[in-house]
């Protein structure tokens, strides 16, 4: 196998060979004076003016492949096979290019008749060129040196369970985790922050782990516990939270993220909605909820259909709510550009989400950075090649053969109805007596079958299996141009020796196996990493979907694989990963400032503080109507798609595109991110539009009333509210300061005479302020 | 306690007579810095600072004048007299695959063509204004592009891509320079009526950060104090929002005091700014009772002139990038008509926008803003120059015209031509890509160096494509 790859991997990375081509072929040809002379004057003039720009060695970047400055070149040709046969015009493509009939080529403008002439000449009398010098600089490659690669790129290396460093100061380590980060901020000389309040702490473990803030009683009920043990207070408020069903919610959310998972509505060429796609993610709040081991919640959504168990294949929303494209007019170019498309959104969110590949970059050309060869890609493709996304009855087959057999029956009186309708208006004649009374009794029963139809039975979107063929290299992505086979089978790079065939229907059984073994290096990586990141607001390895050569390296590889190593021992359990990183003292640092650790790491890559984090639009809102007391707790069912709908935001409807609800619109303006490809990380922009939101629109003054209202129930005096207010939303009592500030803006205003009342406008800066929004 | 607050609130008395002293330009970010109690630097970057383009701009604004649905190349700006000659024959050099793979033969326009200005350009009778100034407007009319399907050849138009998964032109622009009026947004999408055909993707951010988003505007039902979600505050008056407006800076100021330092808590005091004073210039910018009698009548009455004239608005106010698409009768793809009446519906859709263009021009040049502008008016594709039917034309992406006047074009250009009959285009072709590496270009941007690293690689407008056209560049 040949291919062409960056000349920086020849020497770094990779064993070059010369290529081997038929002997006749290297030799350099005899040609007479005149055929070289009329190459020399006509032709090469023609293809340096018109041709070299793209296809020598001199171009740019190199296009189709093709270099045009060899004769051997031209002849081998690029990525459509070869450009000329000598002595054949009418079988060169590149004659059929310069008439424009295969390609338009050259782009800028078709050449003139006599220039083409001059092309089907030369060809003709066979091609004549002088001596070929620049076959010896034609490198290609014999293929990946995949041991190298598998021993030289970090993430490709095998897990370990390093041992952890000795520290000097003892005392501050909880956990062994405490050591990894400890030794590094030890040797740059920094020390790690103080440890966060225990009034900070409790309003950081709620939001991480259940996304909603601990009410004055439960803040109240840790500082006691906190008082007596404060190792034992954490530990007993992690495994209070960690059981309850809202912790589903919360990391759910992270996951779905990562699922790219919305309700459908896409667009033009994929708008259709999918009305059932929270039951995935129900689905994937309940497998969370019930700690779920890694392998098996991996497993099941990329074969969950597979598994025999007819709930199971709900999980398989996890590729099934993507965007699956439709040609807009039909045409055979369109039709596979829409397949290519949809192939490239389940690569990429396997890849990405899963593996932390960028394994959608080698659609059309072999990875520029990457061992992921192009055949690769279409080795995985192949098996989404075999996959159809279809509805999957989640009820007995009895109920769905009685739903579709009722509405067959109104199909066919509806036709019945139709035909005489269409009979009568072709013969353009009035009913008779007999047919009208049959038409009244087909209109009565007709009726009468969709008075007592039964409703649609219950349905997940979800994955099937429609065949077991193997794809080929699309040529630079163009499945109209097929190259080589594609075997399906796993990536090369993760598989010693020769990978096992996918050969069992689609293949997605075998490739979830692969995904989730223990010897894959990848997959519980990337899973700890995310974990990491949410935990801390930034991760370890800041790329967290690409663990390939242009991703970061971890700031700790050594924490990481630790990490890693310790959840793989146990069994894989997500809960258990929460527990090693909360019970340390690295999670339970403060995020104070301080001068000297921000000019040695102002990024904080050492870990030497808690990040400072804004939360997210969900945990935002959820906090809004909690801290009112209006928040709808209630778990799963069909999305919501207004606002001021009180369930928790994890519940909204989301379209793919961002642009259809209302709900899509407060999202995106807080920075949820377009669910149109997996997600790695949340960003945090700061626009004028949040703050419109906070100090212009109904959501907010609906909450300030109702957070008034609330104060007002149990406070006398408005000294008291404030201070209530404080304990309330931001879990600390209020400073003198800050009650002088609040009393001050109250008594100033008195009575406004419209629209909201001092204590309004008061209960809606409180809530707009950004302690509110931030996490220490 | 009272005396010793470092930051005593501002009595309403103070307020009213700041307020006084002209309320939008001072704000409390003035108020504090004159009584030195500003924490924070006036200035902190947002996303939408101004930004050092790659090299000396010729433009500083855009107004994209786009016109969905594939305006007839042979019937507006690209005058063909061979297909007259060769009425209902089918050459080989139109026998090529349309979208509906009609097979009829050549069709002349049903329009009288006339040649203008000194530059003797070729117009069409469906755009009598426009014609007025086309000794400042240069025509490409070797325009082509990948597909003949409106949808993709949209987006290709708009995001440089098939797909709806790329940035806008727009957001690129606002990314790689920011805009000059922090109170309005960078960029602005506007139609009459209908959305274009792939509605937000056609000014959408898709994975550059929101701020680089388009705000779409609806010229039909705009009402200028709502133009953004949340613009106007429905309880309070103006001077009681600035007294909330203060107070949550103050509480800002303090949570940010004992954090120390942090620059996202920072520029969001500064945003919160921005946002106060966005409520008026925004309603401001979009007032067109503003302008003078004489300059609502250059502009006439339609929708699209209207838009046209917000555009000027917008411009001057610093706006750096405005798609103006052109709609009536509510259709997203309003020259689609184009397939079964070039005469009735390219006349309408022409008379609808003509006036509106020509004095968009025009304005821009009384106002010395035409140098810093670059107008840019096209569709997706054009039209074939044989039939469809009896009265119509089928999409043709092998050749259109797109024509640019201002910021750094030649005026009185034509640039490349299409074949004898206007199909395909043939000398000095451009592609949709090299296009927009010409826009940018224009803009002070290196198309292969405005990049951004999304899903592991470096994205660009252009994706790998793009020639810069330096031939009309003035």
């Amino acid at each position: 196998m040949q291919r062409w790859v960056p000349l920086f991997f020849l020497i770094v990375l990779m064993p070059a060979s010369v290529v081997k081509l038929p002997a006749e072929e290297i030799k350099a040809q005899q040609f007479s004076d005149e055929q070289i002379e009329f190459f020399e004057s006509k032709v090469r003039p023609l293809l340096s003016q018109h041709c070299f720009e793209c296809h020598s060695g001199k171009a740019k970047k190199l296009q189709a492949g093709l270099r045009l400055d060899s004769r051997v070149l031209a002849i081998e040709g690029g990525d459509s096979g070869a450009a000329i046969e000598p002595g054949k015009p009418a079988e060169s493509l590149l004659i059929e290019s310069i008439r424009w009939q295969a390609y338009e080529m050259p782009p800028k403008g078709k050449l003139k008749d006599s220039e083409i002439a001059v092309f089907e000449k030369w060809i003709s009398d066979g091609a004549a060129w002088p001596d070929d010098q620049t076959i010896a600089e034609h490198i290609h490659t014999s293929g990946y040196d995949w041991k190298k690669w598998r021993s030289k790129h970090w993430s490709f290396q095998p897990v370990t369970l390093p041992d952890p460093p000795e520290v000097q100061r003892e005392t501050w380590i909880q956990s062994d985790l405490d050591r990894f980060v400890l030794a590094r901020l030890e040797a740059a000389e920094i020390s790690p922050a103080p440890a966060a309040e225990p009034g900070e702490l409790v309003r950081r473990i709620y939001f991480d782990l259940i996304g909603l803030p601990p009410s004055p009683q439960q803040v109240e009920s840790f500082l006691g516990a906190w008082e007596n043990d404060s190792r034992q207070a954490v530990s007993s408020l992690v495994e209070e939270l960690l059981a309850s069903p809202h912790y589903g919610e919360r990391w759910g959310r992270h996951w779905l993220d990562v699922a790219r998972y919305s309700d459908g509505y896409g667009g033009f060429l994929d708008n259709k909605a999918n009305s059932e796609a929270w039951r995935y993610r129900d689905w994937v709040i309940q497998a969370l909820n019930d700690d779920l081991p890694l392998d098996e919640f991996l497993k099941l959504q990329i074969a969950g259909d597979l598994t025999g168990s007819r709930d199971d294949a709900v999980a398989t929303g996890f590729f099934a709510l993507g965007p699956t494209y439709r040609s807009d007019g039909g045409d055979p170019d369109s039709v596979a550009q829409a397949k290519a498309e949809t192939l490239s959104d389940r690569l990429d969110t396997l890849g990405r989400g899963m593996l932390g590949l960028t394994l959608a970059c080698c659609r059309c050309h072999d990875h520029k950075f990457d061992p992921l060869p192009q055949q690769d890609y279409y080795s995985l493709a192949g098996v989404f090649n075999n996959t159809n996304v279809v509805e999957h009855p989640l009820v007995d087959q009895e109920i769905v053969d009685r739903y579709k057999q009722h509405q067959q029956a109104i199909q066919e009186k509806t036709q019945q109805i139709n035909k005489l309708n269409q009979q009568i208006k072709q013969e353009k004649r009035e009913l008779t007596a007999e047919e009208q009374q049959s038409l009244d009794s087909w209109n009565k029963e007709l009726e009468d079958l969709k008075q007592t139809a039964p409703p649609k039975y219950e349905f997940a979107h979800s994955l099937r299996d429609t065949g077991s063929a193997d794809m080929q290299v699309a040529i630079r992505g163009n499945l109209r141009k097929p190259g080589e086979p594609a075997p399906r089978r796993f990536l090369q790079v993760l598989s010693e020796g020769d990978p096992e065939l996918f050969l069992e229907g689609s293949g997605r059984r075998q490739l979830a196996e692969a995904v989730v073994d223990e010897e894959n290096p990848l997959t519980s990586r990337v899973f700890v990493n995310r974990v990491w990141m949410h935990h801390f607001g930034k991760a370890l390895v800041r790329t967290p979907s690409n663990f390939g050569s242009l991703g970061e390296q971890p700031t700790h590889p050594r924490l990481l694989d630790w990490l890693t190593a310790t959840f793989l021992e146990q069994g894989q359990s997500l809960k258990a990963l929460h527990r090693t990183i909360m019970l340390s003292s690295t999670y339970q640092m403060s995020s104070r400032f301080d001068e000297k650790a921000y000019a040695i790491d102002g990024d904080n890559r050492l870990i030497w503080r808690m990040n400072l984090s804004r939360l997210d639009a969900e945990s935002w809102r959820d906090a809004l109507l909690s801290v009112t007391g209006e928040l709808d707790m209630r778990r799963g069912g069909p999305p919501v798609d207004r606002i001021d709908n009180p369930r928790r935001t994890v519940y909204f409807k989301v379209s793919r595109n961002g642009d259809v609800f209302a709900t899509d619109e407060f999202l995106r303006r807080f920075d949820f991110p377009l669910m149109r490809a997996t997600i790695d990380k949340r960003p945090t922009s700061i626009v004028p539009q949040q703050f419109l939101f906070l100090l212009n629109s109904q959501f907010m003054t609906d909450r300030a009333r109702a957070l008034s209202a609330r104060l007002a129930q149990d406070s006398a005096s408005d000294e008291q509210r404030i201070r209530q207010a404080y304990e309330m939303l931001y879990q600390r009592p209020a400073s003198a300061e800050e009650v002088e500030i609040g009393l001050s803006f109250l008594q100033e205003l008195g009575e406004t005479p419209q629209g909201l009342t001092a204590w309004q406008q008061y209960a809606q800066i409180l809530l707009s302020a950004n302690e509110f929004m931030y996490l220490k | 306690m009272f005396h010793q607050n470092p930051l005593p609130p501002l009595s309403r008395r103070d307020m009213l007579t700041r307020i006084g002293a002209g309320f939008g330009s001072i704000g409390l970010a003035g108020v504090l810095s004159e009584s030195n109690l500003l924490a924070v630097p006036q200035q902190v970057e947002t996303p939408l600072s101004v930004k050092a383009p790659h090299f000396a701009p010729k433009a500083k604004h855009v107004i994209q004048l786009f016109m969905p649905g594939g305006p007839s190349q042979v019937d507006t700006f690209d005058y063909k007299p061979q297909i007259g000659l060769n009425a209902g024959q089918r050459p080989e050099l139109v026998d090529r695959k349309s979208l509906r793979n009609t097979k009829n033969g050549l069709m002349p326009s049903p329009f009288k063509f006339r040649q203008y200005g000194e530059c003797g350009q070729w117009v069409s009778d469906i755009f009598p204004h426009v014609a007025e100034c086309v000794d400042d407007i240069c025509f490409i009319h070797s325009m082509h592009t990948d597909i003949p399907e409106h949808a993709g050849a949209m987006m290709m138009m708009n995001v440089g891509h098939l797909q709806p998964s790329r940035p806008s032109m727009g957001s690129w622009l606002t990314y790689g320079l920011g805009t000059e009026n922090q109170d309005l947004p960078g960029f602005v999408a506007m139609s009459p009526r209908a959305q274009p055909r792939c509605k937000l993707a056609n000014w959408g951010n898709s994975f550059l950060p929101g701020a680089y988003a388009g705000t779409y505007v609806n010229i039909h039902d705009m009402k200028p104090d709502q133009i953004l979600h949340d613009l106007k505050n429905q309880h309070l008056a103006r001077i009681d929002q600035r007294r909330q407006a203060d107070l949550l800076t103050r509480l800002n100021q303090l949570h940010l005091k004992e954090q120390q330092r942090d620059q996202q808590l920072e520029a969001s005091i500064q945003t919160m700014e921005m946002a106060f004073r966005m409520q008026f210039a925004v309603p401001e910018a979009f007032d067109t009772q503003q302008e003078t009698q004489s300059t609502l009548e250059m502009y006439g009455d339609s929708e699209y002139a209207k838009g046209c004239l917000l555009a000027r608005r917008l411009v001057e106010r610093g706006v750096r990038c405005i798609q103006l698409s052109h709609s009536i009768d509510g259709y997203d793809i309003a020259w689609d008509t184009g397939h079964n009446d070039i005469a009735g519906g390219h006349k309408r859709l022409a008379e609808a926008c003509d006036q509106g263009i020509a004095a968009l021009i025009k304005d821009l040049k009384q106002r010395g803003l035409f140098e810093e502008t670059l107008v840019i008016w096209g569709g997706e594709f054009g039209r074939a120059p044989t039939s469809e039917g009896q009265k119509g034309r089928d999409h043709d992406h092998y050749g259109f015209t797109v024509w640019m006047a201002g910021g750094g074009v030649k005026g009185g250009m034509s640039y490349g031509s299409t074949d004898e009959f206007g199909l395909s285009a043939v000398e000095n072709r451009v592609h949709v890509h090299d296009l927009h590496a010409t826009v940018l270009h224009l803009m002070g941007l290196d198309h292969e160096k405005l990049t951004f690293r999304y899903s592991g690689r470096d994205f660009r407008l252009t994706d790998v494509h793009g020639n810069v056209v330096t031939e009309i560049l003035a």
